[in-house]
């Protein structure tokens, strides 16, 4: 691949790093806190590019040399442009519905022994995980009896039933794990569409999440609320 | 471009076309963009499968999660090019390679990125005139036991103290092994010309050009690897089935060769691969110690990357032979350290 075709390469690839992180969209694919790492990046990118076409030219009017430079770095620069192809043609979305029933059930960490009772209020909002983690591993019963509100997206299951679902990530979406609360206590769940984004208000049924089932708690709802998808995807 | 027939008078066909009517890999990309966008509808359309789409997206992450860390990589490798004279590099560096190695690994823990920064600058310092063996236990160690790592490992595995140290102790013995197997029956010829060789440097041109341009033509070779890492690791995240980890509770030793596959075909960050290890809290802890000390050392991107800098010849020696040694390393200090096969 010429000099001149590389160079092309990484303004546009710099460009597409720059863009996901102007336009938001890059919190579908990695956390927050990678944004100003991110912009470096395609900053740098762009840079390098940009100062190369420049001294290419600026070579090519002194007649230094003929502006030609074969440079045959292989073929595999031409690889980069898939991720500039997609960014800017496709935009892959967020993880959703199928990454949940594509990975297994994990068992969430135990995070503290004893957890603070939940904030005042007649339904608090909670975090996905937070709900799921008490649900699982707090034996004093802070959810017993307390209506809460949840965000997440609709997971239809192979058996019939349907779930809340949202992903949890650590650095980026491929690193995703899934969390998952089941929906029950109203007719029509089936018919929520794949992936639409839900607040969801209702109470744990006690004890739904201590056996086997997979650590799934169960959630009777006793409102929902279609809502837009959020800014943040993933939960952290 | 197809071969013109030659004229009789004509030493190469190329000198006989004129400059404007030869079609170069610019033109070749007008046209791939162009194409691009006009097949913009059905391409969507096509990726309109639920499989397609999270691999789409698990892609596009590995992609744009890795390439901070790979720019991180070429800076320093072109900052090292245009600042650091070969003669600097060897002054630090004690004389004998074995001796070279453990000095190469503590290096490691100087650069806060993951395995995408450590190869180009491991070539760099090959380059440079480092000892082999030494630039490759630097690659090694680098993304295993740099402090950020260690950190997110302790925040990933909270009041478990024994993982961190465990993960620097297996994956810092795995450079070090791995130097001193290369010291003692690594031949350079196996290593491709074009990464030993050292770019000529032009007197006339300013340290400031040597630095974009050495950065430049780094990015430009290793990024469409690192792509290639990415694409391989996006179909395998959608193809391993979730089955294989149901199945490894409370067995160690099925988990331990699973654990170490799955950290090569994920080829997760490895800043991130502990919050992994983390939630899979059904495997035994062995087998995680194990995730942890493979992936930084042996995974698809890595290789992808490591065949883009150093050639196939090297890629499929090393490779296999770090993969073994991972793991053995891995859980040697897991019986060590954590106490047992737990």
């Amino acid at each position: 691949m010429r000099r001149e075709t590389q160079n092309v390469l990484l303004v546009l690839l710099g460009g597409a790093l720059c863009k996901i992180a102007w336009n938001g969209s890059y919190l579908n694919y990695v956390k927050p806190s990678l944004l100003p790492f991110l912009v470096s990046a395609g900053v740098v990118i762009l840079a390098l590019g940009l100062i190369s076409i420049v001294r290419d030219v600026r070579a090519i009017w002194d007649h230094a040399d003929h502006g030609d430079h074969p440079e045959h770095a292989g073929r595999s620069p031409w690889l980069l442009l898939l991720p500039v192809l997609a960014i800017f043609l496709v935009a892959p979305p967020a993880l959703g519905a199928d990454a949940v029933s594509r990975s297994s059930t994990v068992v969430p960490k135990r995070s503290s022994v004893d957890f603070p009772p939940l904030p005042a209020g007649p339904a608090p909002a909670l975090r996905m995980s937070d709900f799921v983690t008490r649900a699982v591993w707090d034996d004093a019963g802070t959810l017993d009896g307390r209506q809460v509100r949840l965000l997440g997206f609709v997971v239809h299951g192979d058996n019939g039933a349907t779930y809340l679902g949202r992903l949890v990530i650590a650095c980026c979406a491929a690193d995703a794990t899934p969390l998952k609360v089941r929906l029950d206590g109203r007719t029509g769940l089936e018919s929520l569409p794949q992936d639409g984004w839900l607040e969801v208000r209702g109470q744990l049924v006690p004890g739904s999440a201590k056996s086997g089932a997979h650590f799934t708690p169960t959630f009777t709802v006793s409102d929902l609320q279609p809502v837009p998808a959020p800014r943040e995807p993933y939960e952290f | 471009m197809a071969a013109l027939p030659a004229a009789p008078c004509a030493r190469t066909p190329r000198a006989r076309t004129p400059p404007w009517r030869r079609i170069t890999s610019l033109e070749v990309l007008c046209a791939v963009l162009v194409l691009a966008l006009l097949a913009r509808e059905p391409l969507s359309r096509m990726l309109d499968v639920p499989a397609v789409r999270t691999g789409a997206t698990v892609f596009v992450a590995v992609c744009v999660q890795a390439m901070p860390f790979l720019v991180l990589g070429v800076l320093v490798s072109g900052l090292i090019a245009a600042f650091v004279p070969p003669a600097a590099l060897n002054r630090v560096l004690p004389r004998t390679t074995a001796a070279a190695v453990p000095v190469a690994g503590a290096a490691g823990m100087m650069l806060p990125g993951c395995e995408c920064a450590s190869v180009p600058v491991s070539r760099r310092l090959m380059q440079q005139g480092v000892p082999p063996a030494a630039a490759l236990t630097f690659l090694l160690a680098a993304p295993a036991v740099n402090p950020v790592v260690l950190v997110a490992t302790a925040v990933a595995f909270p009041g478990q103290p024994r993982m961190v140290l465990a993960r620097f102790l297996g994956s810092m013995a795995t450079a070090l092994v791995m130097g001193w197997l290369w010291a003692r029956f690594g031949r350079s010829e196996w290593i491709a010309q074009r990464a030993l060789r050292r770019p000529q440097r032009d007197p006339s041109r300013s340290a400031f050009a040597v630095f974009t341009d050495t950065a430049r033509h780094d990015l430009v070779s290793s990024g469409g690897f690192l792509v290639l890492g990415g694409l391989t690791a996006a179909v395998l995240n959608v193809l391993v089935p979730p089955s294989w980890m149901a199945s490894l509770a409370g067995q160690v030793l099925l988990g331990v060769l699973v654990m170490a596959l799955l950290a090569v075909v994920l080829a997760l960050c490895s800043e991130a691969d502990a919050f992994v290890a983390a939630s899979l809290s059904a495997v035994p802890l062995l087998p995680r110690l194990v995730f942890l000390v493979v992936g930084p050392a042996v995974d698809v991107k890595l290789v992808a990357l490591q065949t883009g800098a150093f050639g196939r010849g090297f890629a499929s020696r090393f490779a296999p032979v770090t993969f073994v040694v991972a793991i053995c390393c891995a859980v040697l200090t897991g019986v060590l350290v954590l106490g047992g096969m737990r």
